[in-house]
């Protein structure tokens, strides 16, 4: 073999990699970069000023008040999944080596339906004729069937649901390799149960609970089929308002302009998260 | 070396792009452009006799209204486009329909004067339908007879309506204003004054029929505000459920049959609107899809009569929609909507 085939392979060699993600970011660009820029675009793009459409959207009181209910929203049910995930997933980290299994398995279970059928369950269930409204009755704890659905309980409710099993994967991932020593430490040093959850466990399972509430958040924030579902009109969030513009009233200025909002406040929300979770972080701290 | 699969995929793929090509290459090609939930038994009764009667291949291409209106504005190539009258006028307004000439359709001294030319010089109406009032007889005592009866105080929370963006919805409106005696237009205030006292009747605004089929078997709702294409399915889910007879009357609704400004087919969609206006077309349509027929000589049956809207007297009784109007006031309308009902 000559030097120069050995040149000509090594340049082959180095381009490879590059040719090989060449098709996969090709079809990425086309299919992601492209369309979204366009719509950020189009969103500035009013004759009568860059900002037009965004002076416009955030003229309406409505419009303001749906920014804050979605944020409002995202960050309720982060709060639930977090507070209700943390424990779920204590006790699965906790647990031997089958029954984690099984309870992983359980929990995850939801996630094998699709969420329009999961938000359906719900309006089974807390329906007028729904389980819970013939349950109480039955119990004679009501006489008359409860209004439960379309209202901001509804919606909490269906995306918890939605949202926990992911905060739960999260959780059981950092709690599982929390070394127990480090408990055992602790309580042979004299710290209250409360100080090693303070002390040793809430540390150690930051970043578990930074993941979770990034994924939950951005999730709750950009969902749509359950606050449609579980809401309708009266529980408007920033995506079903973006569906409403885009395929019911037909106004695609005001759709690009709820769609960039949405990026840029997602997009916020993770810078923010990060530096919270900077901030609290061991680590960040020292 | 490439798999079997692989290649079974690259050679399905040329066969379709040989197919397609071929559908381009036959002379004549009608593109029309409707929502397709009824092209099941549209495409036997209606499209391929045409076709074969005027040597066409017809393409379908559908979709909600907005998606096809937006095709159709901004990519072209359709030939015709099937719109409720709300659509049909956004897209007069924005200049992407071709007016008709009467002359070229012979079944056209034969309709009903509000479908003639309900918009103008633009596309004729090619259905009719009703929105109106229907309810569960089983689980209201008092007979309801009058838009007003909405608001009884009984009703609380038992209401669907369509929402603000829908066709239908901003109807409501109008009866809203007509409650406290004045014109929706000219005094909103007193109009959205008396919606707001309707809304701790309204349970729900919905956006789809089948939202409101859903509404209506879970035991949600017993009352509804529904155009009559949705009527069928809850009245099979639910037998005790009738049409309220108000003494204001029900709206009437249309859709229309457009041709698209840019098509080149103009002579032959013009074929196509006479054909969908026949008298065959619409007793087929009024049998099987219980649209109202727009050409006054469909006779129909006692019975076949009963499911849709028929005959003068009930065409002509019906309240027209004032959609221009209520396109004119939209946005200012929009914002004391949502005021009301978006909280």
């Amino acid at each position: 073999m000559g030097a120069d085939t050995i040149t000509r392979t090594n340049r082959v060699t180095a381009l490879a990699p590059w040719l090989l993600v060449l098709p996969a970011t090709m079809a990425v660009f086309a299919l992601l970069a492209v369309p979204v820029g366009s719509t950020l675009a189009e969103s500035f793009s009013n004759p009568l000023g860059v900002f037009e459409n965004y002076r416009r959207f955030f003229a309406s009181d409505y419009n303001r008040m749906v920014v804050l209910r979605s944020f409002w929203i995202a960050f309720a049910t982060t709060a639930i999944a977090l507070a209700a995930g943390f424990f779920a997933a204590y006790l699965i980290a906790g647990s031997g080596p089958r029954t984690k299994r099984i309870l992983i398995l359980l929990s995850v279970f939801p996630l094998l339906t699709g969420v329009v059928v999961r938000s359906f369950g719900w309006m089974v269930i807390l329906g007028r004729n729904g389980i819970l409204n013939n349950a109480l009755i039955e119990l004679g704890l009501i006489n008359a069937p409860l209004s439960l659905l379309f209202n901001q309980g509804a919606v909490l409710v269906g995306m918890v649901y939605l949202f926990l099993p992911l905060m739960i994967l999260s959780l059981v991932g950092v709690l599982e390799t929390i070394d127990q020593d480090l408990y055992s430490a602790a309580e042979s040093l004299g710290s209250s149960p409360f100080g090693v959850f303070r002390q040793v466990t809430f540390p150690l399972a930051l970043p578990g609970m930074v993941v979770g509430s990034i994924l939950v958040f951005t999730g709750s924030l950009a969902t749509f089929v359950t606050p449609r579902l579980l809401g309708g009109e009266r529980q408007m969030t920033l995506a079903t308002l973006l569906h409403e513009k885009a395929i019911i009233s037909f106004d695609w200025e005001a759709a690009n302009t709820i769609a960039t909002i949405m990026i840029v406040l997602t997009a916020l929300s993770l810078v923010a998260l990060g530096m919270l979770a900077k901030r609290l972080s061991p680590k960040g701290r020292a | 070396m490439p798999s079997a699969a692989f290649l079974t995929r690259i050679a399905a793929l040329a066969l379709l792009s040989a197919t397609a090509f071929t559908a381009h290459a036959q002379d004549r090609q009608l593109v029309i452009s409707d929502w397709g939930y009824s092209n099941e038994f549209l495409i036997p009764n209606l499209f391929e006799p045409f076709e074969q009667e005027h040597d066409v291949k017809i393409v379908l291409e559908t979709g909600n209204a907005p998606d096809r209106l937006n095709r159709l504005r901004i990519r072209g190539g359709v030939d015709l486009i099937y719109l409720t009258d709300v659509f049909s006028q956004q897209g007069i307004d924005s200049e992407s329909f071709a007016p008709i000439d009467p002359a070229l359709l012979s079944n056209f001294d034969d309709l009903y004067e509000p479908a003639k030319n309900p918009q103008g010089d633009y596309g004729p109406a090619v259905t009719f339908g009703q929105y109106g009032i229907i309810y569960d007889t089983a689980k209201v005592d008092e007979t309801i007879t009058s838009w007003e009866d909405l608001w009884r105080p009984e009703f609380s929370r038992a209401i669907a309506m369509p929402g603000f963006n829908t066709t239908s919805g901003p109807l409501t409106v109008l009866m809203a204003a007509k409650r406290v005696g004045v014109d929706a237009f000219q005094d909103p205030d007193a109009a959205f004054a008396s919606m707001a006292e309707l809304e701790p009747n309204i349970l729900k605004t919905y956006n789809s029929g089948s939202e409101l089929t859903n509404l209506f078997t879970t035991g949600e709702v017993y009352i509804g505000l529904v155009q009559d294409f949705a009527f069928p399915a809850i009245k099979a889910a639910i037998p005790t459920v009738e049409w309220a007879e108000v003494s204001e009357g029900n709206f009437r609704m249309m859709n229309t049959l457009n041709i698209a400004a840019r098509s080149e087919n103009v002579e032959l969609a013009h074929a196509f609107i006479d054909w969908q206006l026949s008298q065959k077309a619409q007793k087929d349509g009024a049998v099987a899809l219980r649209t109202g027929p727009v050409n006054k000589a469909v006779e129909l049956s006692d019975e076949e009569a009963a499911q849709v809207i028929y005959g003068e007297e009930q065409v002509m009784g019906l309240q027209s929609s004032p959609y221009r109007d209520l396109l004119d006031n939209r946005a200012d309308w929009e914002t004391r909507w949502n005021a009301i009902f978006g909280q």
